[in-house]
């Protein structure tokens, strides 16, 4: 074959295309493999549990096309649920079911002003293989010195995981929770979320 | 002079074009969770964009004419097109636009490539495929395919199914394939007849239409075992093993038609939106765009390939050099740059097919029907539609294998394999849905063509049709070489495709006409007729379909195919693998091609990994 002739003038070719620049990486929606492999496995663990259970937290929502970045897994139960789930991932117990309340470390901002934001759950904690994963019943929220929710209920989404279908948190009620308490910041990001993926809430 | 840049930073892998084969490398090779923690630099170049189909498509794609028309997502023509004759004495001339009766399908541009704009329509090779050469020469005697397929130049590969089946998984999984099984009724390792499956599909098929439940039920009633159509647009929302969500189909009937319609939720597998997004998350990965490679430099000495040569969007010349280069261009250009480059043996043609040598280019087939096939067509009086909610990939509609491979016994039949028979998929196509300028016939233009309009987007009964047809077989006389005569943009010769139809196709079109009529009677259809008999020969390719494939053949004999069965290429050019080489597919009546190439590119991975550990450059066995 020839070798190689380089044309004696430079050369070039721009034909018309819309075009995108190429994204950064941290605008990129990736579960991390640590959490994906957790979530997986969880999702097979948990395929007969008769009791109502959904993944929330930033996993969900990543799981969702929502670009956040989880560093731990999180199930919404019930109580009974909690109990079902602590059973059926006995090997991976770290903490033993029992009712806790703690602080989130992001406060509320409502009618610009900051309040504390408590939640309380008969919660149980889990190691899959290095990931966290709380499993919170009956989860209530309480801001400043209102009076605590009602134990949060819903009727999941799900999504199909390397072939293992979860059930998770809509993300219209992530994004009512968000909203009410002034996160407008992660409201936006579901929001995006749902644009692209041009679906409605639900 | 252009000018002629210092040259990029060493990468571990190159991949040449970032479509479905080069995203599998460089997710699989860049992210270090999948490589015992080793940082492989992997560098990846495009001519074309990168393509967000929020910003690209979600509003642009709503135009017929650029889309359907224009073709203004796809591969430019004038920057790059190709030749096409039927036959080595022909003068070949080129491709000068996408639309019929010159052109048809387009090739793709930029990150995702072609599956930016394709049918998303999946489907396994079966056991018998890989085996197809030895299998006939067995059951059917050796003088069989020679009688049948003149200058035959058929082989087995150099795997079996069994090889394939856990990269087929990998694959399905990375993309997010829908479907329910290969109507294998026992799924088991020990069926050759059907693509038993260790693993089902990761998401659920699409919801069947009525013409599809009418169709399934008919086949089971014939003995037949249906089974969803296998489809690369999610059904569901869905997340891959390298942890990248997926939406949803979203059923907006800009999908398919003349399958050129992008998607605008991602919903439609490519590489842009399942393997590509980990890979730029791995922080191992650089995407190099709008960049056009044109030649692969060689040390002499070692006949190694040392670095990548591109030009940039301004016409300067970069150099990307590597350990290992990954030749994922669409199958033409797979070939064009190898030969330019001196990597591989140029296939030469001779008139006496045991006086051909060389395998770069050799075996070209095509996955496509006959232009003029035998086919059958049927009314369904009571079975209306909607076209405007629609998805493509034929989803919603059933198959059978049943008629392929060699699931019934073709003695005294002139034909080997045969088709994948399916019915009832969406109606929607979109805009594609009106038949587009350019056809010279008077059902396309004027009173005629507006009144055939009238019942299409809410018709009150459905037409049935097919046109099955075996599949091509190749041959000493169809391959891809280099134009003598008309260059790309810079200079260089482009691609010369010689391609007719071999006689297997229109062969088998004329006995499986004959069951699909029968099975659509079963369906309780009316007006089933089949067609004249269309004769081999009796229509000429004259067309640059996607669905010629084939011309880098993977293979057990150095002499006839360029890979081995690591998707290496046979000595002494250690350093370039590729996949996509479909010359031995089975074949049906749906390009199935990119499916079968799939999983090569999972085997590729792992050969360049292996490749990567050797203490000194050779050969895989």
């Amino acid at each position: 074959m020839p070798a190689l002739r380089l044309p004696d003038k430079q050369k070039s070719y721009s034909p018309f295309v819309i075009e995108s620049r190429i994204p950064k990486p941290e605008e990129l929606v990736v579960l991390s493999k640590r959490l994906l492999d957790s979530t997986i496995t969880i999702g097979k663990a948990l395929e007969g549990c008769t009791k109502k259970w959904a993944f929330g937290g930033d996993v969900a929502e990543v799981i969702s096309g929502v670009n956040v970045e989880p560093d731990h897994v999180t199930i919404l139960t019930t109580k009974e649920g909690c109990d079902e789930i602590s059973g059926k991932l006995s090997r991976y117990a770290v903490v033993a079911p029992a009712m806790a309340e703690r602080k989130l470390a992001r406060e509320a901002k409502i009618a610009m002003k900051p309040h504390p934001v408590m939640i309380r759950s008969y919660m149980a904690q889990f190691n899959i293989d290095g990931s966290v994963l709380d499993v919170h019943g009956d989860l209530q929220i309480r801001v400043g010195e209102w009076e605590w929710g009602d134990p949060l209920d819903y009727e999941p989404d799900f999504v199909y995981v390397v072939g293992v279908k979860v059930p998770v948190i809509p993300l219209q009620m992530k994004s009512e929770i968000y909203n009410g308490l002034g996160w407008r910041d992660r409201a936006a990001k579901i929001h995006e979320a749902v644009i692209r993926s041009r679906h409605k809430f639900g | 002079m252009p000018t002629v840049l210092p040259p990029e930073p060493m990468a571990d892998v190159v991949c040449l074009g970032v479509g479905y084969m080069s995203g599998v490398i460089a997710a699989e090779l860049s992210i270090a969770a999948l490589n015992n923690q080793v940082n492989y630099k992997v560098v990846a170049i495009t001519k074309g964009p990168y393509w967000d189909y929020v910003n690209d498509f979600s509003t642009t794609k709503y135009d017929e004419w650029g889309v359907g028309l224009g073709r203004k997502y796809d591969s430019p023509l004038p920057l790059q097109s190709a030749t096409i004759r039927n036959t080595p004495q022909q003068f070949a001339l080129p491709v000068r636009r996408y639309t019929m009766p010159i052109q048809y399908h387009a090739l793709g541009h930029g990150v995702g490539g072609a599956a930016q704009h394709y049918g998303g329509t999946m489907g396994r090779q079966g056991p018998w495929g890989y085996k197809q050469k030895s299998l006939t020469d067995t059951k059917y005697g050796t003088a069989f395919l020679p009688s049948i397929n003149p200058h035959n130049d058929l082989e087995d590969w150099p795997l079996a199914y069994s090889d394939y089946e856990p990269y087929y998984v990998d694959w399905e999984r990375a993309h997010g394939l829908c479907g329910n099984y290969n109507g294998s009724t026992t799924n088991s390792s020990s069926d050759m007849n059907y693509p038993w499956m260790s693993q089902n599909y990761p998401l659920p098929p699409h919801p069947l239409t009525p013409v599809a439940q009418s169709f399934q039920t008919a086949a089971q009633s014939l003995g037949y075992h249906p089974f969803p159509h296998v489809s690369a647009l999610a059904s569901q929302p869905y997340t891959n093993q390298y942890g990248v969500p997926v939406n949803p189909c979203v059923y907006d009937g800009y999908c398919g038609g003349p399958c050129d319609y992008a998607c605008e939720t991602g919903a439609k597998a490519n590489a842009a939106y399942r393997t590509i997004p980990a890979a730029m998350k791995s922080g191992n990965f650089t995407l190099v765009v709008n960049s056009f490679i044109f030649r692969l430099n060689v040390d002499t000495t070692t006949n190694l390939i040392t670095s990548a040569m591109y030009y940039d969007a301004q016409g300067n010349i970069h150099t990307q050099p590597g350990k290992v280069f990954f030749n994922g261009l669409w199958g033409y250009n797979m070939i064009r740059t190898m030969w330019l480059s001196g990597v591989g043996v140029p296939y030469r043609w001779n008139s006496d097919p045991t006086m051909v040598s060389g395998s770069l280019g050799r075996g070209l087939t095509n996955g496509y029907l006959p232009y003029r096939g035998t086919s059958v067509s049927a009314s369904l009086p009571n079975v209306g539609g909607n076209s405007y909610p629609a998805g493509n990939g034929s989803g919603g509609s059933v198959d059978i294998y049943d008629l392929m491979d060699d699931n019934f016994d073709h003695t005294g039949l002139n034909f080997i394999g045969g088709s994948e028979i399916g019915a009832g998929g969406y109606l929607g196509g979109g805009p594609g849905n009106i038949t587009f300028a350019g056809g010279s016939s008077s059902a396309n233009m004027g009173a005629t063509f507006k009144a055939t309009q009238k019942d299409k987007y809410l018709p009150s009964k459905l037409s049935l049709g097919s046109t099955p047809f075996a599949h091509d077989l190749p041959t000493t006389d169809n391959y891809v070489d280099i134009d003598p005569h008309y260059t790309d943009a810079y200079g260089d010769p482009v691609a010369r495709l010689t391609y007719d139809w071999t006689p297997n196709t229109y062969n088998g079109a004329t006995y499986l006409a004959n069951k699909v009529a029968a099975i659509f009677t079963k369906m309780g259809a009316t007006n089933v007729t089949v067609g004249s008999t269309v004769n081999p020969g009796a229509a000429h390719n004259d067309w640059w379909g996607h669905h010629l494939r084939g011309g880098c053949r993977i293979g057990i004999n150095a002499a006839s195919s360029v890979w081995n069965k690591w998707n290496q290429c046979w000595a002494p050019y250690f350093n370039i693998f590729g996949a996509g080489e479909i010359t031995n597919t089975s074949g049906d009546n749906v390009p199935s091609g990119t499916h079968v190439a799939g999983a090569q590119s999972y085997v590729a991975a792992d050969g360049i990994r292996k490749y990567l550990a050797l203490t000194a450059p050779g050969q895989l066995t």
